[in-house]
């Protein structure tokens, strides 16, 4: 899979026309050979809005791949000092890629954060990781 | 001020008073009070037209979104007093610029352009007015008066910096990329970047450095990069060392741009271009055919970038694309091997990417058998000790089933395919790929019935899913359960708005395409029509999203990816999404055209009753919302409903070649590569009679591809309809004379040689329709030719055989089409769509009473 820059050529939906006209930098696709998106990430200064890859398309490591472009450019172009995403509370898969592969963190509780009233896990992870831990 | 106001405008100082009051009460959204304010002064002064303007404006603004019933007569209303004011009016800002405010809410973006454009000749310097305008001019597309306008602005804003931005972009977007280097300099040594923030230096430079590419002068831009990036006012990260790298290439610096190459590399090993790149700058041009040196330094290139990042499988898998022979099958070998150990689920369709070379085709093939074959007596591929993970095996049978069954297989071997599968599901029965595996070579042997019960298992063994739901929602829209798709659907789509409604806001194109495409293939051609133009509006409506971004990325200062969202939405409509709707919204247009009878509705008792049921309901759901309005004290105001429904309306115009023009148009400007766009618009003019026009689509057609199948059957078409037509002598004469460059045999020896050629189905399909070109009674040589479809050297293709049916049906006797069918069942045997009606109803019932009896190897499965 071909891992890109996010450009507007490749989204249809507002929101993604959004993301790709404010923070142009930090968005990323994986691409199939034949041009179709199969995994994003959608990204601001330190917070991801979304991240997904198709069902067929894991076990590629393209969820990590995708999250270390985005890291990256934030550093590079806004010199971010960490990141925060959402997880829904039940999203074990995930919770467990953010965590243990990504070496994010749980640093909230948002009670009923989801529109169906989950509760989600603000997660973080920090650039520059302080000498002490807190 | 630089002249009094004229007459008719001037009012007297306590509605003068109120009229500032009105202003204010607009403006603080108190529409009640600014409404009362207006009728005050109109009481005195009818005929005042800009407070008519402003009570037009706050009435207008003061209206629910969306509209609901009770608020579409004032809309009206708005909409006239806004009219009537101008009249009163004619040289007042105010009216005019009330009446393109009014325009642009309805998205008339050039109703709006005009308005605004007048309100600005009253008004030159008012800079909202000015704003707004560059807006539109620049939506629609009207980069000369935008640019004047942002001209304007500057000499208007000299000192913020932002307006010196936007006339770079003006002049970029004119097409003048001198001047907006130019601008550029200027406003470097008028304003020398005092107070600007880091990310606004690097944007613009940035984008300047675009603009150094476009015009060509690499030279200059790499100084210009080099000088930010030691600066630190850009990153060399992405985009800046993309661009260093264009320029390096564009100038022949081929070492230092193979260097920059590999910087990029370092950033992100797994972007194709970033691999490409470097390769042409080692000097090989990958469009051109290879040759065998060529070959082995691309290998040995991106053999030692698989050895510096392990982790990436871009190298690996582009080398199976330059590689041949032996040394394919070894680089495949790994590479398959690899997957399946990882149990990479998508390994299939990666690699099925080299399938457009049939021996690399057959040589996976072999691989993956030897290895299925191996690992069914050994748990190791290998000689050493080392043991393949136990999954491994039931990877090689997903991978080994999918590639038996591949549509470009001469004989696609379904049973033992599914044979494969259930094995690997003895293993791992809760593995939902396996289902979707078994679902989509059932799909392929045109069970679709069956395909979708087993792609409902897989989404029952992950009902949080939502790939899973939709996957399975498509597979019952495929076999027709439309009711049971939007069902599952439901699962997933926003509680209080029907499914279709919810996936119509989300843009969710595969489904009103196949939702479409299901009601048409049920007969209900009003329901289809109506989801490919629901899918024809997701572009408009993504064509209208663009206009707040006109200001907001100036603001936002993000050029780049502004500039690159004009041009994209420039050749919006070449999107494959829309290109498919389009096709298929525009052939049920004709035939519309060509049997009117079509549009009238037939129904069916028990669609009959379901009406009825279905009109009791929403009646009593009506009664009870009355009910409770009524209780809660509030009047109730439902929104507009939706003016079709049904799409009857649509189904029933009177224009149905004008309004398939209408969606071939894009076509034409933006899809112009495409043979398909062609071939449509040849069914649409040759309809219209407009015989040039229709000329002139085979002409272009065959520029792009002269020996296609359908090409030559519509060529055949139009000698035979411009033979018996009336033509006025010119346009005779230029038929004349083009035609043979078409036809250059007589229609018969054509239509011959057609038949002779014919070996892929769709060149059978279109020979044979043909020969009813030359001859209209000529059904037993048709039918021969058609019968060739069911061959064994031929790859079978449930969709042309469905359609040579259909051909006979018109031209012949049912038992013509019966022995036909007869012939293509043995060759496909499980393939739902040829069966006849009565045959179709009989599986349907069965298949009805219950899942039981289906577990996969349906009845016709063995038949064969």
């Amino acid at each position: 899979m071909d891992i890109r820059q996010a450009t507007i050529w490749l989204s249809l939906t507002l929101a993604d026309l959004y993301h790709a006209l404010t923070w142009p930098e930090l968005s990323y696709v994986a691409v199939d050979p034949r041009g179709r998106v199969v995994g994003y990430i959608l990204a601001k200064i330190g917070h991801v809005t979304s991240i997904s890859v198709l069902r067929p398309y894991r076990r590629l490591g393209l969820a990590n791949k995708l999250m270390k472009q985005s890291q990256e450019a934030m550093v590079a172009h806004y010199n971010a000092s960490h990141i925060t995403l959402h997880v829904r509370k039940s999203n074990r898969a995930a919770i467990s890629l953010y965590r243990d592969t990504l070496g994010f963190e749980v640093h909230a509780m948002e009670k009923g954060y989801y529109a169906d009233g989950e509760d989600a896990y603000g997660m973080r992870y920090l650039f520059t990781k302080p000498d002490s831990v807190e | 001020m630089a002249h009094a106001a004229p007459k008719h405008r001037q009012l007297p100082d306590k509605e003068s008073k109120l009229f500032r009051e009105l202003l204010t009460q607009y403006e603080l959204k108190q529409y009640k009070k600014g409404i009362k304010a207006a009728d005050t002064i109109l009481k005195k002064f009818p005929n005042h037209g800009e407070t008519l303007a402003l009570k037009a404006l706050t009435l207008h603004s003061s209206l629910p979104e969306p509209l609901t019933i009770s608020a579409v007569p004032k809309k009206e209303e708005a909409e006239a007093m806004a009219r009537l004011a101008i009249k009163k009016d004619i040289t007042s800002h105010i009216t005019w610029h009330v009446l393109g405010i009014l325009a642009k809410s309805r998205k008339d973006w050039d109703e709006a352009s005009r308005a605004f454009a007048m309100a600005r000749k009253q008004d030159p310097d008012n800079i909202p007015l000015i704003r707004d305008s560059i807006a539109l001019l620049t939506h629609t597309r009207q980069y000369g008066p935008a640019l004047a306008a942002r001209h304007h602005y500057l000499l208007l804003r000299p000192q913020i910096r932002a307006s010196w931005f936007a006339l770079i972009i003006a002049h970029q977007l004119n097409g003048d990329l001198e001047e907006a280097i130019a601008v550029y300099n200027d406003y470097q040594t008028t304003l020398k970047e005092e107070g600007a923030t880091p990310p606004e230096k690097a944007q613009i430079l940035l984008h300047i450095l675009r603009i150094y590419i476009e015009a060509g002068k690499d030279e200059e831009g790499l100084e210009k990069l080099r000088q930010g990036v030691k600066d630190g006012v850009i990153s060399p990260r992405g985009e800046c060392t993309v661009l260093k790298a264009q320029m390096l290439s564009n100038l022949g610096r081929q070492d230092d741009a193979l260097q920059t190459y590999q910087e990029l590399l370092e950033q992100n090993s797994d972007n194709l271009e970033y691999y490409k790149g470097y390769l042409r700058n080692k000097g090989i041009d990958l469009s051109a055919e290879l040759t065998d040196e060529s070959r082995s330094k691309i290998l040995e290139t991106l053999s030692s970038f698989a050895e510096v990042f392990p982790r990436s499988a871009a190298p690996r898998r582009l080398a199976l694309d330059f590689s041949s022979g032996d040394k394919f099958r070894e680089l495949a070998r790994a590479y398959i091997v690899k997957g399946l150990e990882r149990g990479v689920p998508s390994l299939f369709v990666d690699v099925k990417g080299v399938y457009t070379d049939s021996t690399k085709m057959k040589v996976v093939g072999e691989i993956v058998e030897e290895i299925v074959s191996k690992l069914e007596k050994d748990a190791s591929l290998s000689d050493d000790d080392s043991i393949s993970p136990p999954t491994m095996l039931l990877w090689a049978y997903y991978f080994f089933a999918l590639h038996i069954s591949y549509p470009s297989q001469i004989s696609p071997d379904y049973t033992k395919s599914l044979e494969l599968l259930d094995k690997a599901l003895e293993h791992t029965p809760t593995l939902p790929e396996l289902y979707m595996a078994k679902a989509m070579v059932l799909k392929r042997s045109g069970d679709l019935l069956n395909a979708a019960y087993e792609m409902e298992k897989a989404r029952l063994l992950d009902g949080q899913d939502r790939f899973l739901n939709g996957k399975a929602a498509k597979y019952w829209l495929r076999a027709g359960e439309i009711q049971k798709a939007e069902e599952l659907l439901a699962m997933f789509t926003k509680k209080d708005l029907p499914p279709t409604q919810d996936l119509t806001d989300l843009q969710c194109l595969w489904f009103l395409q196949e939702q479409g495409d299901a009601y048409r293939n049920q007969g209900n051609l009003a329901m289809a029509l109506k989801r490919y133009h629901a899918l024809a509006n997701v572009f408009q409506d993504y064509e209208d999203d663009q206009y707040d971004f006109h200001t907001y990325c100036m603001r936002r200062m993000t050029f780049g990816a502004y500039v690159s969202l004009m041009r994209y939405e420039d050749q919006l409509r070449s999107h494959p999404g829309y290109f498919k709707g389009a096709l298929a919204a525009i052939e049920l247009y004709t035939k519309v055209h060509d049997d009117p009878s079509i549009t009238e509705e037939k129904i069916s008792p028990e669609e009959e009753a379901e009406r009825k049921k279905q009109a009791k309901k929403a009646q009593k759901a009506e009664a009870k919302a009355k009910k409770a309005a009524a209780t809660s004290g509030e009047k109730a105001d439902p929104p507009v409903p939706d003016a079709d429904p049904t799409g009857i309306q649509l189904l029933k115009t009177e224009t149905p070649l004008d309004d398939a023009l209408k969606l071939w148009k894009p076509l034409e400007r933006l899809a112009a590569e495409r043979i398909e766009t062609w071939l449509t618009g040849y069914e649409i003019y040759i309809r219209k009679k407009q015989y040039l026009a229709a000329l002139r689509a085979l002409r272009t057609a065959q520029s792009i591809n002269p020996t296609h199948p359908a090409l030559q059957y519509q060529i055949l078409n139009f000698n035979k309809i411009i033979t018996s037509a009336e033509l006025p002598e010119q346009i005779k004469s230029v038929i004349t004379s083009e035609l043979p460059s078409l036809l250059p045999s007589s229609p018969a020896e054509f239509s011959q040689s057609l038949v002779a050629k014919a070996k892929s189905p769709e060149e059978i399909y279109y020979a044979a329709k043909g020969i009813f070109e030359v001859n209209e009674k000529d059904i037993g040589n048709a039918k021969e030719v058609l019968t060739k479809l069911a061959n064994q050297d031929i790859i079978p293709n449930i969709e042309f055989m469905f359609k040579a049916l259909e051909l006979i049906e018109v031209k012949g006797t049912i038992e013509e089409v019966d022995s036909l069918r007869e012939k293509y069942i043995i060759r496909c045997p499980s393939a739902w769509v040829l069966l006849s009606s009565s045959e179709k109803e009989n599986k349907t019932k069965l298949y009805k009473e219950g899942i039981v009896g289906f577990q996969g190897q349906g009845e016709t499965e063995e038949k064969k």
